[in-house]
């Protein structure tokens, strides 16, 4: 039992049972809560904020952070609502090989010139939000295609959409990759020792450009599909998108250091924060809590992965155990005694 | 040649000594020369130097300004960036109006503890726990929004009075918060070149480890650099409070980016240890001067932007070339 | 190899230590001489490599044969490591080839190096601490398909580590959880399934058990039947006899010799490693005993060193002598401050000091310089003056004020007293040569008042011969001036020219204590090494 609530992917889904559990005592019973369409608002809240924790997860995996997601979500927005009034699918396409391009650039930039990633993908997120905005001309573009808006958020066995299932196919397809082949292994060998990793043979000059263009991709699916379903691209570089991205990755199980966590684990992230945010909502908390919790949350894990933790627990516990102890006492690190 | 032509005033202010290296040396070459190109091309650009367009051009560049010298202070200690500066600007101003009836004074100090009190909680768990700096800012941000946003129910705070008024006006001639930038990139650049905490905070922020091993405490730095952050964007978030006549949280959405923008394009280092006050002044004033020009040339507030962006992307490209041999 | 022969031939090995080993079937004495007739699979044609002005290797060519156990031994900087480096595509040569199979090659990455067929076991483990085991083991091999979990792959990993002994290792384990030794024996695990025509192993069994050693060699002879090659660089001299055909001696960046061990003694060994020491690299010895100034009874360093003591006194210079991971350098660092969880009592000038905090061990005195220069010696990107002042801000300041004329003085002070040129204080520390950042070091720990004590955690790492006198002379005046210094170090010819005392360690447990007087190298490699009494 211990084993499994120390498994990293495992506690996303714990949390989920406790969160579903308080939310039916909240409830009562009174059956507002748990009904189809709160499952469906739920999912529809994945479809958004998964693609982009997904990509912004592996490059947790890979020890880096790729910024620049949100910018992309907004550029690859505007992409497939400009291009895609004929083909839908076209417009989709095409944004994802934006962000395709956009994330190998990105990483090649990082190998080349041996840079770490907040500097590279921050000017990475400024310069897609200014494209973005140039493209849209600080204008909503609306999207002609009313009938792929809706198609894209039509409920699918009751509580799925579109959107919704091809979030999930994504999440399945990469953590397939993630478990069972060789590159998802050097992906997670990447992350864990660099060094070791390319001493061993891994070709981390690839993987580090493949990862960012993977994160790219997923950031425009998401970007693109949103833009269908709100029939409308804004040129907002949807910086929002950054804080519950990054929550869901930690929550999932992603560690900032780099060689652990899983998809599987983000969708449980990812569900963790919907499933909270339209609980607060159905029993009818002001949505500024959820910053609070989401934020809490962030908090306490940042120090609990962080480097000096155990160092300092352990300076506090001593001055604690000193301040309370008498002198006579032997100490357990007993530096205090007398030299010879 | 260039370390003839660059006299030591310049050494001074850039704070860390040229570059030996000849590649080095043509890097700042061509910083100094780009410069240069800007300010001609500003020159010959006909209505720049109207006073309408360069006494907005000052104001907006003051408050952004203010925090950049903040985020200069987190970025030297070695901890990138913050993306809770913009809330803390704002937040600030919200308790600066809410405080006013009690006086300017009071209301200036319990603002400006207010930001420090913000940032230094996060300056605590960077520094002490050595938590992801990246992550701790935003979670403040998450914490900080919601939070306010729940204490104010959303409405701004609007002053009684005019309490205000000496913000709002002029010093010596000067726009007050153009006065207010000033002041604090002459304190902060003070503190960073004349004072044994500057030091080592450039010390810290180059490498954590050895400073450690030297026998100072890198963590009580750290946290000072946080506080020194969050007072510059507090006297900021004063400032544009004043400045609108109203504490809002809407005021300075957006800071954080330009603020890291103007501290990057100024040269000093995203790894931290290089880096200076001054040369955020002149990166907020590269910015500021680039969106006039392309404004007055009739390019599209997008397009400036999107102009920012691909300068800062160059910049870091730019200066890890001169750093590797 | 028969299990028990071997425990015959290594406790000969304890017992004799000046005569040459006792014979045992299969090894060296009794095999015919690999070599001229053998085509040689590894060669290097006059290598050179230096880094600076370093010469880490110079013109070196040597060649190893099929179905040869080539042992390569040489002193810290002698060039093992570097020639080790250029096999497996981690550095360029300036000069010279590396041939494989007799045909010129150029090794520009660790995976070119594994399909040319060359495999290594580094020094620096290159495990994945999040990662399992069978992925470790396979990380990065060649033969791996896309889809990577396959059974076969599987049961060669477990086949691999229960040769070597370790078949109680679970593969699914994350190698972060398992101990130095474990992880050592997955790195050979992996070395093995790489089915390399060169095998490498550089100091392999400093963490392992002689059962566990037994079983490597025996891996390592079944290599050799196979008719590949296998070069074995070690500081373990009975290791080099049991399981070596001939042995390279490298020293300075040379090739000393190749030769057979057959009629080589151990003496005569450790000659052509060391050669003449020079009498002038190390000035003479302290001659007053000085008032105890750092006194350490009974520390220990949970999972690292077991009760260590020592009296540091005044105007001497204490050597703790042991090979990276017996814990010398980790002492060294606890009394700096640097480790935490450090227990045991220690007490500066008769007070008692509480441990774990870098800043109060300089208010008491004690100042730090480490070897490892980039991560804890010199701010890089800070100039000269500024790195030299670091630590004496506080006194020459003014209500938080820099005094920035004191300064200056004080650094140009320093600066002529290390040996560094005055006109350099304001370059950045980073154009400086390793030898002079090492100055740097040794210039800000300079106190005003004498009574200080001066930590050293390998000083001399990675610097040329000539920067390394002036720093031996530099670490006399000190003591000269009153100063106790701790010098942690594995480099013998150093502990032995320059340490007053010298504390012998052994996976973190204290061996034996010399005065300059009793001191031997032989004494010093046996004790570091592989000493008789100690159980493992």
């Amino acid at each position: 039992m211990l084993a499994l609530v120390a498994n990293r992917s495992v506690r996303p889904y714990l949390l989920l049972v406790i969160i579903t559990v308080a939310l039916w005592i909240f409830d009562r019973g009174r059956g507002q809560f748990f009904t189809t369409s709160t499952a469906f608002s739920v999912l529809q809240q994945f479809a958004t904020i998964g693609p982009i924790a997904l990509g912004l997860g592996l490059s947790m995996i890979i020890r880096e952070f790729d910024l620049s997601v949100g910018g992309m979500l907004s550029l690859s927005g505007c992409i497939a609502v400009l291009t895609g009034a004929q083909y839908p699918a076209l417009g989709v396409a095409l944004a994802v090989l934006c962000g395709l391009v956009w994330g190998l650039l990105q990483g090649t930039i990082m190998v080349w010139l041996r840079l770490g990633s907040i500097g590279v993908t921050l000017g990475g997120l400024l310069t897609l939000g200014g494209l973005a905005y140039v493209v849209t001309g600080n204008l909503s573009i609306s999207y002609p295609r009313m009938d792929i808006a809706l198609a894209v958020n039509n409920p699918v066995l009751y509580v799925f959409s579109l959107r919704s299932l091809i979030a999930l196919a994504a999440f399945l397809a990469a953590a397939f990759f993630m478990a069972r082949t060789r590159v998802g292994r050097d992906v997670y060998a990447t992350g864990s020792d660099r060094r070791a990793a390319m001493v061993a043979g891994v070709r981390t000059s690839v993987i580090v450009p493949a990862v960012f263009a993977c994160s790219g991709m997923l950031a425009a699916l998401g970007g693109a599909l949103l833009s269908y379903s709100l029939a409308a691209a804004s040129g907002v570089a949807l910086t929002d998108a950054l804080v519950p991205a990054t929550a869901s990755a930690i929550i999932g199980g992603v560690s900032l250091m780099g060689g652990k966590g899983t998809p599987i684990g983000i969708v449980g992230g990812v569900l963790v924060l919907c499933l909270l945010s339209a609980g607060l909502n159905a029993i009818g908390t002001p949505p500024a809590v959820q910053d609070v919790v989401t934020g809490g949350v962030l908090f306490a894990v940042a120090i609990a992965d962080a480097v000096d933790l155990d160092p300092r627990l352990f300076a506090m516990r001593r001055y604690w155990a000193e301040m309370f102890v008498r002198p006579a006492d032997p100490v357990r690190s007993g530096d205090t005694s007398a030299a010879e | 040649m260039t370390d003839q032509v660059l006299p030591t005033a310049l050494r001074f202010a850039w704070r860390v000594p040229l570059p030996h290296s000849r590649r080095g040396r043509i890097l700042v070459a061509i910083r100094v020369a780009a410069l240069l190109a800007l300010i001609v091309v500003a020159a010959a650009t006909p209505g720049f130097f109207t006073t309408v367009s360069l006494f907005s051009l000052l104001n907006t560049t003051s408050f952004i300004g203010c925090v950049a010298v903040g985020m200069t202070f987190i970025t030297l200690s070695g901890n990138a960036m913050s993306f809770a500066l913009s809330v803390t600007l704002s937040t600030s101003g919200v308790v600066f109006m809410a405080v006013l009836p009690l006086g300017l004074p009071i209301a200036l100090l319990v603002a400006l503890a207010f930001g420090a009190v913000l940032t230094g909680i996060q300056g605590a768990a960077v520094g002490y726990f050595r938590a992801n700096p990246i992550i701790v800012s935003m979670a403040a941000l998450a914490l900080i929004t919601g939070g306010a946003t729940l204490i104010t129910q959303g409405q701004g705070v609007y002053p009684q009075g005019d309490a205000a008024a000496a913000l709002k006006g002029r010093l010596l001639g000067i726009p007050m918060p153009v006065a207010a930038f000033i002041f604090t990139v002459v304190v902060a650049q003070v503190v960073l070149s004349f004072t044994r905490f500057g030091r080592q905070l450039y010390m810290v922020g180059s490498n954590w480890r050895a400073a450690l091993a030297a026998g100072l405490d890198p963590a009580r730095i750290v946290l000072g650099a946080y506080i020194a952050a969050g007072l510059c964007t507090a006297l900021a978030g004063i400032l544009m409070a004043a400045r609108y006549s109203s504490g809002d949280l809407e005021l300075g959405l957006g800071y954080d980016y330009s603020a890291i923008s103007a501290v990057l394009v100024g040269g000093t280092a995203i790894s931290g240890g290089e880096g200076s006050a001054i040369r955020s002044l002149v990166g907020a004033f590269i910015i500021a001067v680039c969106q006039v020009l392309l404004l007055l040339h009739g390019f599209s507030t997008q397009i400036q932007y999107l102009v920012i962006g691909v300068i800062v992307l160059f910049v870091i490209m730019l200066q890890t070339l001169a750093d590797a041999e | 190899m028969t299990k028990n022969s071997g425990v015959d031939v290594t406790v000969a090995a304890h017992t004799a230590e000046a005569t040459a080993p006792s014979v045992a079937p299969d090894t060296a004495a009794n095999r015919p001489e690999p070599g001229d007739n053998v085509a040689a699979v590894v060669s290097v044609r006059h290598l050179s490599k230096s880094f600076g002005p370093i010469a880490a290797l110079k013109d070196v060519s040597l060649d190893v044969g099929a179905g040869e156990i080539r042992g390569i031994c040489g002193e810290n900087g002698a060039g093992k490591s570097t020639l080790v480096k250029i096999l497996t595509g981690v550095y360029r040569p300036d000069a010279g080839t590396v041939l494989i199979g007799g045909a010129a090659v150029s090794v520009a990455t660790p995976r070119q190096a594994q399909e040319l067929g060359i495999a290594i076991v580094a020094q620096e483990l290159s495990l994945c601490p999040d990662l399992s085991v069978e992925d470790n083991i396979w990380l990065g091999s060649l033969h791996v398909p896309f889809l990577h979990k396959r059974p076969d792959l599987r049961r060669r990993a477990a086949e691999t580590l229960a040769l070597l002994g370790a078949g109680h290792i679970n593969l699914d384990a994350p190698v972060a959880n398992l101990s130095m030794g474990e992880r050592q024996l997955v790195e050979i695990a992996r070395l093995l399934t790489r089915d390399a025509r060169v095998l490498i192993l550089d100091e392999p069994t400093a963490t392992l058990t002689d059962v566990e050693i037994e079983r490597i060699f025996a891996a390592l002879l079944a290599v050799r039947r196979e008719g590949r090659s296998v070069v074995y660089i070690t500081h373990r001299l009975a290791e080099v006899y049991t399981i070596c055909d001939r042995v390279s001696v490298l020293r300075n960046g040379e090739l000393v010799a190749t030769t057979s061990l057959k009629g080589l003694d151990r003496s005569a060994l450790i000659e052509l490693m060391l050669g003449r020491p020079s009498g002038e690299m190390y000035p003479e010895e302290a001659r007053a005993r000085g008032a105890p100034a750092l006194v350490v009874d009974g520390m220990s360093l949970p999972g690292i060193v077991d009760d260590f003591s020592m009296n540091a006194r005044r105007g001497e210079i204490l050597c703790i002598a042991g090979l990276v991971g017996s814990g010398a350098a980790e002492i060294v660092a606890a009394l700096a401050g640097l480790v935490h969880d450090a227990g045991g009592s220690v007490s500066v000038n008769g007070r008692p000091l509480k441990l774990g905090s870098p800043a109060r061990a300089a208010q008491r005195g004690i100042m730090f310089v480490s070897g490892d220069r980039a991560a804890e010696g010199v701010f890089r990107r800070l100039s000269v003056l500024q790195n030299l002042v670091a630590t004496r801000l506080r006194d020459h300041s003014l209500l938080g004020f820099l005094r920035g004329g004191a300064l200056r003085k004080a650094a140009a002070h320093l600066a002529t007293r290390v040996g560094i040129d005055r006109r350099r204080l304001h370059a950045r520390a980073e154009e400086l040569s390793g030898g002079n950042q090492q100055k740097l070091a040794f210039g800000r720990s300079i106190e005003r008042q004498t009574g200080g004590i001066l930590l050293m955690n390998e000083p001399t790492r990675g610097i040329d011969v000539g920067a390394r006198a002036e720093i031996y002379r530099l670490m006399r005046s000190f003591c000269a001036d009153g100063y106790a210094l701790v010098m942690a170090s594995s480099d013998l010819e150093e502990i032995v020219g320059v340490g007053d005392v010298v504390i012998t360690l052994y996976r973190g447990r204290q061996i034996g204590h010399y005065r300059r007087s009793e001191v031997s190298m032989h004494r010093i490699v046996a004790d570091i090494t592989h000493p008789r009494d100690a159980t493992p």
